[in-house]
């Protein structure tokens, strides 16, 4: 199709052509406005339901759907205030919002509040209860606790709601704002989701952050934590960090006493696209700069590369960290996942069958192999012990 | 105790966990299933119907209450499904919940509003979806969403499942259940207006010299 300049009227076609079902000539203006919107979008964030929520079911209609309406309604209104209170009576000790198991609160400064309950600091013990939300203005901290699980502080501006504390799983949502967690519980019971990647602890104490936008950075300062998305895995150990996007999930980590010029060009790369198969200008100002230390980041380049980029980045990689016996050059440049594994463990960062157990025992995962796969929604269904 | 069920879209090459569901079932066939109880059934329908939620909600309600409402609207749709009887009509019938989500949360957010005398925009009735966000680097966004909230209802609502959600009109109109020529007038006629409004926003900015 041609454009026509001097038509004005087919032009408004064109573009609302475009406007309508992205077909016939792009209209800017509606290009600039979808990619600048994009980050407001829903972010896939999974449906949590409690496991005992009433699934809908179909039933035979009964005698009441058989009367007459005025009959039938009242009818209804009797049974229904018959079942509404003997449901009240029954349940009422155990249904309300503040029961059931949920974690310590406590008010650091300011007024946070749970739900739209404020926490005074004069308060022995609040509850956060499953489902529940917590809430810090810009100036109110809180800290939850558990036994179990550890201490997580919660910053300013910042909202976490609890999803889920068991035995073997704790699970929160941070919205937004920033935590920082201390966490005893075993590798892979403790786990965050934030709208651009979900955070697994795997023995660690870390710093996470969640934008407005969705976006979010991770900061580790013992141990190691997993972030993943989408199909991809980050893991960030002490002294790095990492940083995430909405639609993108995790960025690729870096130690943080990295150069500077090192740290640029890794953000570009980050940007300008993540699955380059041809060296770039920020590709080879990374290899170029990296040190040995910089495996982290040349390890997880592998899976964000391929073809001769990847080919790039692993000579870079095996020069300053010298594969184990058992990886092959080939193994690597096919995403062989034990090799993966093997070459992860050879930098000493943390023992990667951790978090293989994790992905086996908690949450389906996809392999490093399929990363690069164009992405296609499927249902996962997930129930806890 | 609080065993929790997950249901969410996730990555390729993952086989569906317990479930017999078709990934490409139409949506009646996953109604149906849904109103009897499959769960991975009602994971689809989340998948599938998550963004234009997420778009009605955008359309009334801060930005920061969406996600939650989201989750919201899909738990109270759940028991609801059996009272459904044209499941054809699903999509209407969950548009609606999450339209009285909205109403509902502005209702019940009046008497503690405590923010209202912060709040400078007097041409609009409803509070701006983007209030509470402060990001920089997301300004203009906001900028841009506080103006197609200022359009009628149906534009907006239209307007946002297009630009924010990425949702072609085609695919409103199913999702919806609007016909494809509603979707395409309001998309014409909020477009219109969206641009007139950010032409006058951005004329002041543009030196002054108009």
């Amino acid at each position: 199709m041609t454009t026509h300049a001097n038509d004005p009227e087919k032009n408004k076609l064109m573009n609302d052509d475009y406007l309508w079902d992205r077909s016939g000539t792009p209209d800017p203006e509606i290009q600039r406005l979808e990619a600048l919107l994009a980050d407001l979008r829903h972010a896939d964030q999974p449906l949590i339901l409690p496991a005992d929520a009433p699934a809908a079911s179909t039933r035979p209609r009964g005698l009441l759907l058989r009367m007459p309406w005025l009959p039938r309604l009242a009818a209804a209104a009797v049974v229904l205030f018959a079942l509404s209170a003997s449901i009240y009576f029954a349940l009422r000790p155990t249904s309300t919002p503040d029961a059931g198991p949920g974690w310590d609160v406590t008010n650091l400064e300011g007024a946070p509040q749970i739900g739209t309950k404020t926490i005074s600091t004069t308060q022995a013990a609040a509850k956060l209860h499953v489902g529940q939300t917590l809430t810090t203005n810009s100036t109110s901290r809180a800290s939850l606790s558990d036994n179990d699980l550890g201490e997580i502080k919660i910053d300013p501006n910042s909202r976490v709601r609890l999803l889920q504390t068991d035995n073997n799983h704790k699970r929160i949502q941070l919205d937004v704002g920033t935590i920082h967690a201390a966490i005893w519980a075993p590798p892979g019971q403790f786990v965050v989701d934030t709208p651009s990647a979900v955070a697994v602890d795997l023995g660690c104490a870390y710093t996470l952050q969640v934008a407005p936008d969705g976006s979010g950075a991770i900061r580790t300062t013992l141990g190691w934590v997993g972030f993943h998305l989408n199909g991809r895995d980050s893991f960030i150990p002490a002294g790095a960090m990492c940083s995430t996007r909405p639609k993108f999930g995790p960025g690729i980590p870096y130690f943080e006493d990295a150069g500077e010029i090192f740290r640029n060009a890794l953000h570009d790369f980050d940007l300008s696209g993540q699955s380059a198969d041809s060296a770039s200008p920020a590709l080879n100002t990374i290899l170029s700069e990296a040190r040995p230390r910089d495996g982290l980041t040349l390890w997880h380049l592998l899976s964000r590369t391929t073809g001769p980029a990847r080919a790039q980045v692993y000579a870079r990689f095996a020069a300053l960290v010298p594969p184990p016996p058992a990886v092959t050059r080939d193994g690597i440049l096919a995403l062989d996942p034990p090799m993966l594994d093997l070459y992860w463990n050879a930098l000493n960062l943390g023992d990667i069958s951790v978090w293989r157990f994790w992905e086996q025992s908690s949450e389906p995962h996809q392999s490093p192999a399929s990363r690069q796969t164009p992405q296609k929604k499927q249902l996962l269904l997930k129930k806890a012990p | 105790m609080a065993a929790l069920i997950e249901l969410h879209s996730s990555r390729s090459g993952f086989p569906a966990v317990n479930s017999p569901t078709e990934f490409t079932a139409s949506d009646d066939a996953l109604v149906r299933a849904a109103q009897r109880g499959d769960r991975p059934a009602f994971g689809l329908l989340y998948a599938r119907y998550a963004r234009m939620i997420h778009g009605i909600l955008l359309s009334r309600v801060p930005y920061s209450d969406v996600d939650d409402l989201v989750q919201d609207v899909f738990l109270r749709a759940l028991p609801r499904l059996s009272s459904l009887r044209e499941v054809s009509k699903f999509p209407g019938w969950l548009a609606a919940i999450a339209r009285n989500r909205a109403t509902d949360f502005h209702r019940r957010a009046k008497p503690h509003d405590e923010f209202d005398e912060h709040s400078v925009n007097t041409e609009a009735e409803q509070p701006s979806p983007s209030t509470r966000l402060t990001s920089h680097s997301t300004a203009e966004a906001h900028a841009v969403l506080d103006a197609i909230c200022s359009l009628p209802d149906s534009y907006r609502e239209t307007l946002i499942l297009r630009l924010v959600e990425g949702m072609t009109g085609p695919e409103i109109a199913a999702r919806t259940g609007l016909t494809h020529g509603s979707v395409r007038v309001n998309l014409h006629r909020g477009m219109q207006q969206l641009r007139e409004i950010l032409g006058r926003k951005a004329a002041p900015l543009a030196g002054g010299e108009l």
